[in-house]
Formats: C-alpha cells, structure tokens, sequence
C-alpha cells in the first residue's frame, strides 16, 4: 500500500506534514508491506507551480504514483471530488512528523 | 505564529477598512503583526495603512502561455484547428497565437508535428511587493497586471513570504479578495481563525452563507462582524440568527457612520483619523475581542472550531 504525505521541506520521515494539499511543494511517498516502511519516495508536486487546478494536478500525479491514501491538513472542494473519482482516500492531519502520522493512518 | 482572514463573499463590504482598523488597535496591544492583501485585482489595503517604502518586490509568473517559434513551424495548421479558444490566426503565411485569448492549455503543443515549434511562455503576470508601514509592521501586497487573473498560486506566494518574515508570537491577518474563487480558498486554507463580514442586504447574506460553507469545509472557527447593521434591521436579525444557528462567533456589529467614508477619502484607518466616532468605538470594541481570543486561543477554538467537516463537494458532470 502507498500512502502520499503532503510536504513543504523535507525528504524522510521527519519531515512535517503541510496545513494544504494542492499546492504543497512535494509528496512523500511511502510503501508499507505488513505494517513495515519498505520504500520512500519524494515527488515534486505539480500542483504547486499552476495558477489554477492545482488539487487536480497534484491528484494526476498521485494517480501516476498508484497512492492508495494521502494524507495533509486540508483538502479543497474540487480536491475532494477529484479524490473520490480517482478512488484515492484521504486522511486530514497537520503539523506533525510523517512518522507520528503514519502510525495514525495504519491504526485507523 | 497565528493566521486570520478577514473573508466576505460579497465585495466591497468592508472587509479592508476593517482590516485596517484591526491592525492599527492589534498594535497597541503589542501585537507583532503582518498584513497580507490578498485582492491582487484591486489591492488597496496599502493605501489605507500607509505604506512609507516598499522594500522588496518579485516578479509574478501566472500560468503559461504558448507561442509558435516560426523558424521551426511547417505551416500545417494543426495548432489553428485543434485550439478550443481560436486563439491562433493566420497572417501572411505564418501561424501566431494571441496571447490575450490563449489559456495556456497547451492543445497546440500536443497535436504538432514538429519537436519544440510550440514553445511553453511564462507570463509576467504582475509584481508582489513587501511595504513597510508607517506603524512598522510589514505588509505583502501584489499588483496584476490587465488580464491576469488573480489565482491561488499567487495569493500561495505571498503567504509564503508572509511567513518568511515571521518573527516570535507573530499575527499574520490576510485580508482576502471577494468571492468564493481559486484565490479565496488559497487565503482560508490552513488559517486558524476566520473572520466574514457581512453587511444586512440579501446579496450579502447570501454570499455569506455561500463563504461559510467555505469555512466549514475546511473546518474553520468562524467570527462575524456586521457592518452598517443599523441600516436594515430585519436582514440584520436574520443574519444574527443564522450565525447563532451554526455557531459563529459574533465579533461586532458596526453602526452605520460618515466617519467611515471619510476616512477613506483621507486614506487613514477609520479607528485613527476619527477615534470618537461610533464606529470606531465599536472596531476597539472588535479588536479587544480578537485580542482576548488570541490570548485564550485553545480555549476558543474548542468552543468555536467545527467538530465534524461538512465537505463542500462541486457537483462534477462526467463525460457520457
């Protein structure tokens, strides 16, 4: 399963989960097998250098990278809808280290 | 560090005179504080607070443009048939696209023939600049250039320098633009506290209940302030029920005054240039009131920050 995590700086698991989701400057891309961190990947964010539409430019890149769940602090309408057409679940969580978020999101 | 946003829906309800006059009082609490304005269309949140020297400025790039490099172009005229905004004209045997009409969708490229004839252009958008106050504190304002829509990106960007300048304890109050567009969700998203003004006419009501569903999507503690209140009491208790209904916090109510216009002729915060008129009282009045939730923030927001979001979801028409 991979879980895409909204950045602004940053490239591992400290790196701090961003208040917004479009126009964040990155995505960290985890692979968890059983529970287990088995890959982390950044990935550029599309969406953060467009005028406009840019939830939808950061969902075709999370489409791209197969995410199952991405998690920020806040998701736009036109985000949502996008989200739910590309069958992407989202989780909201701020301000906190991607290892402390991570644990949230396997538990639930 | 802490951000606001003084939002409406409708325009020209008084969102930046009482922006203004909140900063000037915020001050004489010990605030540190930056303003940000985020109207790129029509930026004059600086005018009122007294800009003395505009210390920084940065170019803007808005989305891009496309534009045909002649020397590589064949003349096929792929680009003219497949542009969706008759963007592209013929003239004397060479294909041109007028960048006024071209949005930058980038059709043209993905249908020629020949590698990079079709280059992709950023525009120059506008300016964002940072002034200095004559109360000290800085404000980011931008400046768009005729035809260039103001977007999230930019109102993104100035935030992003907002915050480059914060320093301990810091206030950030972004005084957004009208509506409930691109550029509004990037001034709410992520704000702790938002403030809506609301003026008791049924068009400002409506926008206001338009904007709120804003807020609770994102989850926002909501503050009202009515302006003019007194002019149309009937909308005014219809407002001041809806608020009560869905838990915003009533900030203030501002009485109708000249001192308001006035003051804005003269470009000086209202609660400055005529301190004893009723609505300034009532601004001090609104400001105290921002100063105590800021010092009892966590025991606000449990009483005033939504519980539960209520996603506000665009209906999306799919392809048959």
């Amino acid at each position: 399963m991979k879980i895409a995590f909204a950045v602004e700086t940053g490239e591992d698991l400290n790196a701090i989960v961003s208040s917004r989701f479009g126009r964040a400057a990155k995505f960290i891309v985890v692979e968890i097998e059983d529970e287990k961190v088995v890959n982390i990947k950044a990935v550029e964010n599309p969406g953060s250098k467009v005028a406009s539409g840019a939830a939808i430019k950061a969902i075709q890149s999370l489409i791209n990278e197969k995410v199952d769940i991405v998690v920020a602090g806040a998701f736009g309408p036109n985000a949502l809808s996008a989200l739910e057409g590309a069958h992407i679940k989202h989780v909201t969580i701020s301000g906190k280290p991607i290892k402390e978020a991570l644990k949230e999101v396997i538990e639930k | 560090m802490i951000e606001l946003a003084v939002a409406s829906g409708k325009g020209g309800v008084g969102k930046s005179t009482i922006t203004a006059s909140i900063l000037v009082e915020l001050l004489k609490y010990g605030r540190n504080l930056i303003a940000v304005d985020a109207d790129a269309d029509a930026p004059n949140l600086h005018l009122i607070i007294n800009v003395n020297r505009w210390i920084k400025e940065e170019k803007y790039y808005g989305s891009s443009l496309a534009e045909i490099d002649s020397l590589k172009c064949i003349r096929c005229g792929a680009c003219m048939d497949i542009c969706p905004f008759d963007a592209i004209y013929r003239r004397n045997n060479e294909y041109i696209i007028n960048q006024i009409v071209c949005e930058g969708c980038l059709a043209c490229k993905l249908v020629c023939p020949v590698e990079d004839a079709i280059i992709r252009r950023s525009v120059d958008a506008g300016v964002i600049k940072v002034g200095e106050t004559k109360y000290g504190f800085p404000i980011i304002s931008a400046l768009l250039n005729p035809g260039r829509p103001n977007t999230g990106k930019l109102v993104t960007r100035e935030r992003e320098i907002a915050k480059e300048l914060v320093k301990k304890d810091t206030i950030i109050i972004i005084d957004s633009a009208a509506g409930i567009g691109c550029q509004v969700v990037a001034s709410l998203v992520g704000v702790d506290i938002v403030i809506l003004v609301a003026e008791p006419t049924p068009t400002s009501f409506s926008d206001l209940k338009r904007i709120h569903r804003l807020t609770k999507h994102f989850m926002q503690p909501t503050c009202l302030i009515i302006n003019k209140y007194d002019i149309n009491m009937p909308v005014t208790n219809e407002i001041l029920s809806y608020a009560k209904q869905n838990n915003m916090y009533l900030l203030g109510m501002i009485p109708y005054d000249e001192a308001i216009p006035k003051s804005i002729v003269l470009t000086k915060p209202v609660i400055e240039q005529y301190p004893d008129s009723k609505a300034s009282k009532e601004l001090k009045e609104i400001a105290r009131e921002v100063n105590s939730i800021l010092d009892n923030l966590n025991d606000w927001l449990s009483k005033y920050k939504p519980k539960k979001p209520e996603p506000y979801k665009p209906i999306i028409i799919k392809p048959k």
